[in-house]
């Protein structure tokens, strides 16, 4: 039993693919379909003239999938291997599902802390303040802020996850992207602070001003009510749809 | 304006595949949208004051597993586009602005429900999918994931059209008919908004060292506007 080695154009298209893993994000099997396409060139490759166990191992890729999608190039680059593996007859079948189960959880957890809970803010952030001075500068700012991390992590994911599962992991732990995600938390945190002291010192100054620190108080602790509204589930949409009644009653006054 | 329709047609379900089934390299964020519906429809700058607002406001909600976050790709067409549209009337004022923000949280919640119908029709699709490898199809997975990317790219088409529809709607109908003095009173809710995005910044970047910052950066840069306002 002989597999087809793995060429660079198929590794090439495999990496082009996963841009689509939620192509047909569904709520049953999730990325199940987007992670089939992504990784059906090296099927086919790796099962050249085995129709039956290219079958096989499409379904395997068909099961369950959901993960942060960055992310998920990792998984996709060792299941790669796995599968490469299991076309050599050197590989069990099951273990390309465990591995995948055992990684896509955490590397969810992981992902979605760091991309949209610590970058995006910060670009979306840096972008808004900018935006102040010029619209342009402002997108180019959250362009560029989000996807040099974006496309560089998914590129060292997928480099990392072609050298093999036991590569995958360890290189996770190397990422160290819990500290990553730390230090973009706290570039947000300082941003947005930017961002509400502008507006803040701009409604100030175009409103009283005077009683300057009552009113940087009475704004702090806006945001910091929001803030506990957004911790106990309320979401924005629902604090908006107040205020637009609220608007709706002052027209009607 | 039937051009500017096609292509906010057009440009919109590139910007809501780039929201969650291609790429995700932040084309959907709503600064960039709303400041594209804004030069479409005549005011780049218009939309995208709007859309610096827009921007921060969903932040709060991630999209974590099944959870669907509102549609803030959506909110930001209508505001793009009502902006640029009463900007050319009777002029993006503080009650305008104040009113375009608050009405797209209609669009957020309708793009939102759009968003749950195209994943459930993508479990058809999906469930069509292996029945067909199951027979022995492979190329049916190419086929269905191009159906799920035709799928969102559609109703990102539609929404956009919508969307914008209703944006032209509201700043050639609705706020010419709000008066100053209604527009001038709803622009007492204006400080708020900026600051629940800022709050939704805050909510996300949470830990025991950045309430200090945050907090701290406010109060500097609160500072430093009233300074140079003053020196001005």
């Amino acid at each position: 039993m002989t597999a087809a080695a793995h060429s660079p154009a198929c590794k090439g298209k495999v990496w082009l693919r996963q841009f689509l893993l939620q192509g047909c994000w569904n709520y049953e099997g999730m990325q199940n379909v987007g992670f089939a396409y992504a990784i059906l060139p090296a099927l086919r490759e790796f099962y050249a003239g085995r129709p039956e166990e290219t079958l096989k191992a499409v379904k395997r890729q068909l099961e369950f999938f959901n993960t942060q999608p960055a992310l998920g190039a990792v998984i996709l680059g060792a299941t790669v291997r796995l599968e490469e593996r299991v076309a050599r007859g050197e590989g069990d079948p099951r273990a390309v599902g465990t591995f995948k189960v055992g990684m896509m959880g955490s590397l969810g957890a992981i992902g979605d802390s760091f991309f949209w809970g610590a970058l995006r803010p910060m670009a979306s952030a840096a972008g808004a303040l900018l935006a102040l001075l010029h619209p342009l500068a402002g997108i180019a700012a959250l362009l560029l802020l989000y996807n040099a991390s974006h496309l560089r992590i998914r590129l060292r994911c997928y480099k990392a996850g072609m050298e093999g599962p036991e590569r995958a992991v360890s290189w996770l732990k190397e990422a160290a992207l819990n500290v990553k995600t730390e230090d973009r938390k706290m570039a947000a945190a300082i941003l947005g602070g930017a961002y509400a002291g502008v507006f803040a010192g701009r409604f100030a100054v175009a409103g009283t001003g005077g009683g300057s620190l009552l009113l940087f108080l009475l704004f702090a602790a806006a945001v910091h009510l929001f803030a506990v509204l957004f911790r106990k589930a309320v979401s924005p949409s629902e604090i908006l749809a107040v205020l637009l009644i609220t608007g709706g009653l002052i027209l009607c006054r | 304006m039937a051009w500017r329709f096609l292509l906010v047609a057009v440009v919109g379900a590139g910007c809501y595949l780039d929201r969650t089934a291609a790429c995700q390299f932040m084309l959907h964020r709503p600064l960039v949208v709303a400041s594209l519906a804004g030069a479409i429809f005549g005011n780049l700058s218009a939309g995208a004051q709007v859309g610096a607002v827009l921007e921060l406001f969903y932040l709060a909600r991630l999209p974590v597993g099944a959870s669907i976050p509102p549609d803030d790709t959506g909110a930001a067409v209508f505001a793009g586009s009502a902006a640029a549209g009463v900007s050319s009337s009777i002029g993006l004022d503080a009650g305008s602005f104040t009113a375009v923000l608050l009405l797209s949280v209609l669009a957020a919640e309708t793009g939102k429900l759009a968003d749950r119908f195209v994943r459930k029709v993508n479990g058809r699709i999906a469930r069509l999918i292996v029945e067909s490898v199951d027979r022995g199809d492979v190329q049916a997975v190419e086929h269905g994931l191009l159906a799920g990317l035709t799928l969102f790219a559609v109703s990102g088409a539609a929404l956009s059209l919508v969307f914008s529809g209703a944006g032209v709607a509201v700043s050639k109908g609705l706020l010419p008919h709000v008066g100053p003095s209604g527009r001038t009173g709803i622009a007492v809710l204006l400080p708020l908004l900026p600051l629940v995005g800022a709050a939704s910044v805050y909510s996300c970047s949470r830990m025991e060292k950045t309430s200090a910052a945050f907090y701290l950066t406010m109060a500097l840069v609160f500072g430093a506007t009233l300074f140079f306002a003053w020196a001005a």
